[in-house]
């Protein structure tokens, strides 16, 4: 408890410093991110469509994908029913279908905040999840789509 | 505690010393930092005392992992955080999904059809449950996994039999090769590997009638036991992937007007598909399938063998609410020690789209059998359905159907079809 009021009073501190949380509050971005021991650094939209339905199972290298989504209701589960073009009843449905047909060993697992999804992208090494840009921590790497970092033109979470 | 307040302290005295030199727009926003922070506290407190009020347990630590804010202390991993693995569902237990159905049927005539389960002859309309279906995975690594789908299904005079509609060892590899061992249901074409016995996750409330299983009358070898691999095919945008099973199908079939059981004895089949997942347009699917098998004609002598072949191709978009699904087979049998060939074709076409909570849909469908063939009792059959689904919430829909069947020398055959399907 007390190394996260330490981290969170250090990163608002850090925030008002440098004006960062206003600048991001203004872009909405959310970032793909990825255990920082992966590898990977670079996805195709196309690739990232495939990772977040769940049909791709594997990382470059063997891997095994490990999905975790926001609970619905916050902002980067809205993204993702988004870019998915699934509405959130279409979403649990997909996914259980994808369970049911063993295309899936299991639905993603939705957390209730983004420090759970740290906590996973750091324990997981094939965890991947979106998450808020300014929610962006130590010991997750954001991962570059199109080649392109989030707030860039091109980036499809802008 | 004291030490976190005392570097709370230093921090805040920071951030208002760099605010005196800043403008007035970010005095506003350092004083509803300060404010957050103090918000912050009176959070902590509180969780503070409540666990000072609390016996600690391990039940409670791993009872709240939901609301724990835990965050490892270092980044390089050397600090594993234990308060979310219990939440994530490591799992390696056996997780249970179930899928049901109450159905009521009525016909303009008085004796069974094709599928439906439980009609009783000699009234217009019954009531009946379908299939009962119960959903087993577990997980035993992070590329092996055990799925099992167990099935009840009503019959006459409603006594249900069991029925291990899939059992399967996967192994996954790779995105390359993914295999499975067991009884599986077949992948000829889209429907059967995409919707299996639940009838919660199709539109409709019954399954096309090229597509209906082989023990309610179906024609297709739905079921078989073997080995089955697929996998992505490098391909980029294309989005290719293949599937390939080498199996036992043993299909045993009832016939639609009067209940005669044939026995297929099918031999072992191979059945091979192609098909791709667009990244260009997602939600497309474009396959085919090859499938080869040789079956007995029971009718004209158990010695009597006939070589299968089923081709199937499809299309098939699924999106943004909408549902399209194309598939046309070709069944053809040839008899050994004999030039009698039969080639008999089917199709469904079906189109649904999400309004809110209603999912009207529209399904026409074709098949055509030869007379002399063992699916004579099918003969030709064609018509359209129509009808509505409508979803309660995510786990449970009603939907409600019309069928109009055009039939090769028979009456033509109207049917209402009611279903309450559930998901748990």
């Amino acid at each position: 408890m007390q190394t996260t009021l330490i981290v969170g009073s250090v990163a608002i501190w850090f925030a008002s410093l440098t004006g960062f949380s206003s600048a991001v509050a203004q872009t909405g971005c959310v970032a793909v991110v990825v255990n920082e021991k992966n590898p990977i650094t670079n996805l195709s939209a196309t690739e990232l469509r495939r990772v977040l339905a769940g049909e791709k199972h594997f990382w470059t290298g063997g891997l095994p994908i490990r999905l975790f989504v926001r609970a619905p209701g916050a902002n980067e589960r809205d993204v993702l029913l988004k870019f998915l073009g699934m509405s959130e009843s279409e979403y649990k449905r997909y996914w259980t279908a994808q369970v049911f047909r063993g295309d899936a060993q299991m639905e993603p697992v939705g957390l209730f905040s983004n420090g759970m999804q740290r906590e996973a992208v750091v324990l997981y090494p094939g965890a991947v999840a979106l998450v808020n840009l300014q929610d962006v921590k130590l010991g997750m790497k954001v991962l570059k789509i199109d080649g392109h970092m989030p707030a860039e033109t091109g980036y499809p979470f802008n | 505690m004291r030490y976190t307040r005392s570097v709370l302290t230093l921090l805040l005295a920071a951030s208002l010393s760099h605010a005196q030199d800043a403008a007035p727009s970010d005095r506003e926003m350092i004083q509803r930092l300060v404010q957050q922070v103090e918000a912050l506290q009176n959070k902590v407190k509180a969780l503070e005392s409540q666990q000072r009020t609390d016996p600690p347990s391990d039940a409670n630590a791993t009872s709240k992992p939901a609301v724990s804010t835990t965050v490892p202390q270092a980044a390089d991993g050397n600090t594993q955080p234990g308060s979310l693995a219990p939440e994530l569902h490591e799992l390696h237990g056996i997780q249970w999904r179930g899928f049901g159905e109450v159905d009521y049927k009525v016909l303009n005539q008085r004796k069974p059809e094709l599928g439906t389960y439980g009609f009783v002859p000699g009234s217009h309309g019954n009531f009946y449950t379908g299939d009962f279906d119960l959903l087993l995975t577990a997980r035993i690594s992070d590329k092996a996994s055990v799925l099992s789908e167990i099935v009840f299904g009503e019959e006459d005079a409603q006594k249900f039999a069991a029925d291990l509609e899939r059992v399967l060892f996967k192994y996954d590899y790779n995105d390359h090769l993914r295999m499975s061992f067991g009884r599986y249901q077949t992948a000829i074409g889209y429907y059967n590997t995409a919707f299996h016995s639940g009838s919660w996750l199709q539109t409709t409330a019954d399954r096309p009638l090229i597509m209906e299983f082989a023990d309610n009358g179906g024609v297709l070898p739905t079921q078989a036991v073997g080995w089955s691999v697929t996998g992505s095919i490098p391909s980029r945008r294309m989005g290719l992937h293949y599937i390939a099973e080498y199996g036992s199908s043993d299909t045993v079939r009832p016939d639609l007007d009067n209940n005669v059981l044939d026995d297929e004895s099918n031999g072992n089949h191979v059945n091979v598909g192609l098909f791709a997942l667009p990244g260009s347009l997602p939600g497309l699917q474009i396959g085919a399938s090859f499938y080869h098998d040789q079956i007995s004609d029971f009718a004209r002598g158990p010695s009597v063998r006939l070589g299968q072949t089923i081709v199937n191709g499809h299309v098939v978009f699924v999106r943004h609410g909408i549902e399209f699904l194309n598939e046309g087979f070709l069944i053809r049998h040839v008899y050994e020690q004999s030039s009698t060939v039969f080639n008999m074709p089917a199709f469904y076409s079906q189109i649904s789209k999400q309004f809110g909570r209603v999912r009207p849909f529209f399904r026409y469908q074709y098949i055509n059998t030869n007379s002399g063939s063992i699916f004579e009792d099918v003969g030709l059959r064609e018509g359209p359905s129509f009808g509505a689904r409508y979803d309660f919430n995510d786990s449970f829909a009603f939907k409600a159907q019309m069928d109009h069947t055009l039939r090769g020398g028979q009456a033509d055959l109207n049917g209402l079809h009611f279903q309450l399907a559930f998901t748990f």
